[in-house]
């Protein structure tokens, strides 16, 4: 960086500065992009390793094998079936047929091949997603295929968590610094008086919901997404949607917000004792502004860290939640798939959930990129 | 008859209340201050000084026990005015601030250019092209090039983030900045440019300072007043060149003469003994302890006298 | 560190850690009872049910205790056996073995609630001919209803309140209403007083003998109420705190003394061996903790040994290691440690004098608060059906009474119970965990 001789005025020199300013600019640029570029391609890794780890778990027992057999046999079955010269075959000349395409099917696929190799081949159909058919489960359209399945089902999770997540995030950071504002005051003590309420998970209130406004008071349903029959215009959709939200959402608010409100106001507390906070009361700004640019913006790269880990913690509940509230979601599919011993759809939720999580942090490390100048400047390499 | 002066503080007292007490941080302090002057409060560590800075900025913490006194700012006594008022027409108006270690005083996640020209948007009411025209003058009076203006501060040098601090401290032209130890943390050479810096500033805008630190070499160089504080109190305040020849105080003797001299034969002499608590302060003289030329009045709390145009607390001269 | 003792009377001060304080210690007093008055294989044996555990239980029943809020009582059950009470049972033998056995069975009825059903279970020996017996009952006022004439199997239960013709005989009224009420006048007000159940049969061989057993189903019964298989929720919701409590702790300490294990290690190494570390932790917050526990609970064991083991090990590399990891990092750079590996101090001693003491504030509360998210993930796999399959646990207790419909039914103790206890377990570490962390870091200090 050009150090200026402090006692001579700047003159010359300034040409030389101007250019590398243009300069540091493009680097900016660049710096962010090698940030974002960087974060996907450990995302990646990690998201590869996740799989792996849950083929490895999942064929431990043989079950990914299964899958993969059962599969070449279904697909020989339909071509036997569908051939005419060997669907009139006799019952013995079929059988040994069958054996004996399915035998080449199962060296094709590399069946006989040691376990680094299948696993590795279902690796790359697993990150594709092509997780091959369900045993017993359909999507809505009557497709078997896992993929479609858990596609199928992944908007109204995505929509339900969120709307809970920002829902979190906007009243927890309006009572956070409402409260970091009022330290010791009957509210503050109120918080903190609530927050052990948070050791129990999201599910656990739904359960009392369900019992008060479901079964007691009758005035919200007990679960589903939209009413049955669905209503026919998009406005009462769109309202039955919202009346079937509420209680899971609220389930979810009232297991997260006190710590969440807690551990921000604390920070937000801790934050507010820097110096320049104190600077910039002597600069003689509002508070608000002092709130807003001196306390919430630094403070801004741990609250979303903090939020992060909110979110994963919410995922994780994800299929009980949804269980509960008969939700029609990645969830509620992954506690039917138990009940029936689908294992290839079993399999195929660990895979997308792996996804999911990875998409979560990724989403976040690039708000955190943009929110902290460090990162974007290259000084520290900082991530969640 | 007395020319106005720039800033009279009368007894200005300012107590914190801690677990253990009382902390009497201020304690019944009182000089006064001409335009475009340059008066160094001195003192150990832990006499009050950073705690006099913020008893005449009103920053104060939550856990006040006691603020009250009188400071003229011109004529009006800065103390009797809302915090409103205190923040539109006070705050960076008429006083400004550079801190000690500017490092912690920068917002990190704003750039320094518009930290620079915060003040001016809030108080001048000017628009942000104008505020950042004065935030780059500014920079160049401090001697920082004017990219820097799009930099954050953890970018800086612990040298050029002072003289960021310092910039901030002038935008608005305010008639008197009080510095806090501005380059405590700093190596010896930046020191004495930044130094450079501050007098130039005073030369060329007219401003007076009020610096409080412990570093009487170098805050020699500026100062046109000198006060001391020990344990809360001034006990001696005179013009820098008579306080430098001949100080008057025991206190300040002993202080003179703990300063390592290059060419002089003596070693410094070091003051025996730690100054008191802030917290238990005995009614008497508070150097009495430590004091070589203490005697029996001194049990009593001394009264200012008046030497010549210097004030001195002590019996030796009542 | 200040001293034990005044940790403690500090911690006292704060009223949430002293009501956590106390319902902690409540539960290991529950814990402790439940296994010292149900021994733990006898308690696995009472909750797998069965035939002949609870069969005098009725279904869905509320508990007992709730008739001291009521005015009307709900009825307990009634279960009268001529085995526990020879008295009610009169032989008189012939010569050729046959026999001639009478049974009056007694109850006391004065309940203005009626039961919910009515049974009998028989019990024979025989070779070859069964004995022939003939049921009646007996009201108040005497008067003698026929009820049924059958013979007996080895084992059989007489369903009076099933028996179609009894019911036609009763006017086609409910078995119960014919039985306890005048029905022809007043079918709503119940007589009450001493009933008794008659029961005079034959007996056709030497040595053939036949017992019975008169059950009144009532609508409370046990110190928790019924589920649907008739057992006694006591059971689970007693035993079901020791089965939380071992597993939170277990896990809490586990998880959270590995986790410092490993921030150790890698501070004290460095380089690569505190990169692996970092670079483990940020694969473990990507994977997908339930999913895959939920894989294993489907594909392997329900077993919750297995899935304690397999819990600690998805944790291990969880964030908290980024806490201590600071600590340690903190503490390794500060002058002290240098200087005290100047003067020679062994590293044990470094460790165990500098480190450990600076690390406990930090370990301490954190393992407290993870107690009761443990506690729930237990519960949470077995709502999803995914629990220990023998043992009684709150969890289990929810995820039976979702599956058997009891919020819509309205039986609403059955879900009440364990989740107040699951709340009350949850609330009881985290109120301790929060109150010793704010007095072993208090970060606002100067507040």
């Amino acid at each position: 960086m050009a150090q200026a001789n402090p006692s001579i005025p700047l003159g010359g020199g300034v040409e030389e500065v101007k250019k590398k300013s243009k300069i540091d600019s493009n680097n900016t640029l660049v710096r962010v992009a090698k940030y974002t570029g960087l974060r996907i391609i450990t995302l990646g890794i990690t998201v590869i390793i996740g799989i792996y780890l849950t083929i490895l778990i999942a064929n431990m027992g043989g079950y990914v094998d299964e899958i993969r057999r059962a599969q070449i046999r279904e697909d020989v079955g339909a071509r036997v079936a569908g051939n005419p010269t060997m669907r009139n075959l006799p019952a013995e000349v079929k059988r040994q047929k069958i054996a004996e395409m399915v035998a080449i099917e199962e060296k094709r696929y590399g069946m006989d091949q040691p376990f680094i190799t299948r696993s590795a081949r279902y690796l790359g159909n697993a990150i594709q997603l092509n997780l091959g058919y369900a045993l017993k489960m359909n999507s809505n359209s009557g497709s078997k295929l896992v993929r479609n399945i858990l596609l199928e089902r992944l908007p109204p999770t995505l929509l339900l968590f969120a709307t809970a997540d920002i829902i979190l995030f906007f009243i927890s950071l309006f009572f956070a610094l409402a409260l970091s504002r009022q330290y010791g005051s009957f509210f503050d003590k109120v918080l903190i008086t609530l927050t052990p309420l948070s050791s129990a998970p999201g599910w656990f209130y739904g359960i009392f919901l369900i019992l008060i406004f479901a079964s007691m008071l009758k005035i919200l349903p007990f679960g589903g997404m939209v009413d049955a029959p669905p209503p026919k215009t998009p406005f009462l959709y769109f309202l039955s949607l919202m009346k079937h939200m509420i209680l899971p959402v609220l389930s979810l608010a009232i297991s997260k917000i006190f710590i969440q409100v807690f551990s921000w106001r604390t920070f937000f507390l801790i934050y507010s004792s820097e110096d320049y906070v104190d600077m910039a009361k002597a600069k003689g700004l509002t508070s608000r502004d002092i709130e807003r640019r001196y306390i919430l913006r630094p403070t801004l790269p741990t609250i979303i860290t903090s939020f992060a880990l909110l979110i994963i913690g919410i995922w994780t509940g994800g299929p009980i939640l949804e269980t509960i509230f008969n939700w029609p979601g990645l969830g509620r599919t992954f506690y039917q798939a138990i009940g029936q011993f689908d294992t290839p759809v079993i399999i195929g939720e660990a895979v997308i959930f792996s996804y999911l999580l990875a998409a979560t942090v990724f989403l976040l490390d690039i708000i955190y990129a943009i929110v902290d100048p460090r990162v974007k400047i290259g000084g520290e390499s900082s991530s969640i | 008859m007395e020319k106005e002066k720039l800033l009279r503080i009368e007894d200005l007292v300012l107590h914190f209340s801690t677990t253990h007490g009382a902390v009497q941080a201020v304690d019944g302090v009182e000089f006064s201050l001409d335009y475009n002057k340059a008066v160094v409060i001195l003192g150990e560590s832990g006499c009050g000084k950073s705690s006099l800075a913020k008893a005449i900025l009103r920053l104060l913490p939550r856990n006040i026990a006691k603020y009250s006194g009188k400071i003229y700012l011109g004529d009006t006594d800065i103390m009797l005015l809302s915090d409103e008022t205190f923040r539109q027409d006070v705050r960076w108006v008429m006083l400004s601030m550079v801190p000690q270690a500017a490092m912690n005083a920068l917002n990190p996640v704003i750039k320094v250019g518009d930290q620079v020209a915060e003040p001016a948007i809030i108080h001048l009411g000017v628009k942000k092209d104008e505020a950042m025209r004065m935030a780059k003058e500014m920079f160049q009076r401090v001697g920082v090039p004017e990219d820097f203006l799009s930099r954050y501060p953890f970018e800086l040098s612990g040298g050029m983030r002072q003289r960021v601090a310092i910039a901030m401290a002038l935008v608005t032209l305010p008639s008197l900045i009080i510095l806090d130890e501005p380059t405590s943390a700093l190596d010896l050479l930046t020191q004495a440019n930044i130094f450079n810096v501050l007098k130039r500033i005073k030369q060329e805008l007219g401003t007076s300072y009020i610096l409080i630190t412990h570093d009487i070499a170098t805050s020699s160089e500026l100062a046109d007043d000198v006060a001391i504080m020990y344990a809360g109190q001034i006990i001696e305040t005179s013009d820098a060149m008579r306080f430098f020849t001949e100080p008057l105080h025991p206190y300040s003797k002993l202080l003179m003469a703990s300063v390592p001299r290059l060419r002089a034969d003596a070693d410094p002499i070091f003051i025996t003994g730690q100054p008191p608590s802030l917290i238990s302060l005995s009614s008497g003289c508070r150097f009495a302890p430590r004091c070589p030329s203490r005697f029996d009045k001194c049990d009593q709390d001394p009264p200012t006298a008046d030497v010549g145009g210097r004030k001195i607390k002590c019996w030796l001269f009542s | 560190m200040k001293s034990l003792k005044k940790n403690f009377q500090e911690l006292l001060k704060y009223p949430s850690a002293v009501v956590g304080l106390i319902l902690v210690l409540v539960l290991v007093a529950i814990s402790i009872y439940a296994m010292v008055t149900i021994p733990y294989n006898e308690a696995i044996i009472l909750w797998r049910g069965g035939e002949d555990q609870w069969y005098r239980n009725p279904k869905y029943a509320l508990p007992k205790w709730v008739n001291y809020f009521r005015k009307d009582k709900l009825p307990e059950s009634i279960a009268l056996s001529t085995i526990d009470h020879p008295e009610y049972k009169t032989v008189e033998t012939n010569e050729d073995g046959s026999a001639i056995i009478t049974i009056e069975i007694p109850f006391e009825y004065n309940y203005e609630i009626l039961p919910v059903d009515l049974m009998i279970r028989f019990t024979s020996n025989f070779q070859e001919k069964a004995p022939f017996i003939s049921v009646s009952w007996i009201r108040p006022d005497g008067e003698k209803i026929r009820i049924k004439n059958l013979s007996i199997s080895p084992k059989q239960d007489y369903r009076v309140s099933q028996d179609k013709d009894l019911q036609k005989k009763l006017g086609g009224n409910k078995i119960e209403v014919g039985l306890f009420t005048d029905y022809k006048n007043d079918p709503k007000t119940i007589e009450k007083g001493k009933y008794t159940l008659k029961i005079e049969g034959a007996t056709f061989e030497k040595d053939s003998d036949f017992d019975a057993e008169f059950i009144a189903y009532g609508k409370v019964a046990g110190l928790g109420g019924t589920d649907h298989l008739r057992r006694d929720l006591i059971v689970a919701l007693l035993w079901g705190a020791p089965i939380a409590l071992a597993f939170g702790l277990l896990a809490a300490v586990g998880t959270t003394l590995t986790q410092m294990i490993i921030a150790a290690l890698g501070t004290w190494f460095g380089g690569w061996v505190d990169i692996l570390i970092q670079r483990i932790t940020e694969i473990n917050l990507v994977l997908p903790f339930l999913p895959i526990l939920i894989m294993i609970g489907t594909f392997y064991s329900r077993s919750i040994w297995v899935i304690l083991t397999a819990v600690i090990i998805l944790n291990i590399f969880g964030t908290g290691i980024k806490t201590f990891r600071a600590v340690f990092m903190q503490t390794k750079e500060t002058p002290y440690i240098e200087a005290a590996r100047a003067y020679g101090a062994s590293n044990t001693r470094i460790i165990f004098s500098y480190m450990v003491p600076r690390i406990l504030p930090m370990l301490i509360p954190q393992f407290i608060i993870l107690i009761p998210s443990y506690v729930f993930l237990e519960a949470s796999l077995a709502v999803l059906g995914l629990g220990d399959p023998t043992l009684p646990t709150w969890g289990k207790v929810i995820d039976e009474a979702r599956a058997n419909g009891a919020l819509f039914q309205g039986w609403y103790y059955w879900v009440i119970e364990p989740s107040i206890l699951l709340m009350l377990t949850g609330l009881a570490f985290a109120m301790l965990g929060f109150s010793l962390d704010r007095i072993f870091n208090p970060r606002l200090r100067e507040m």
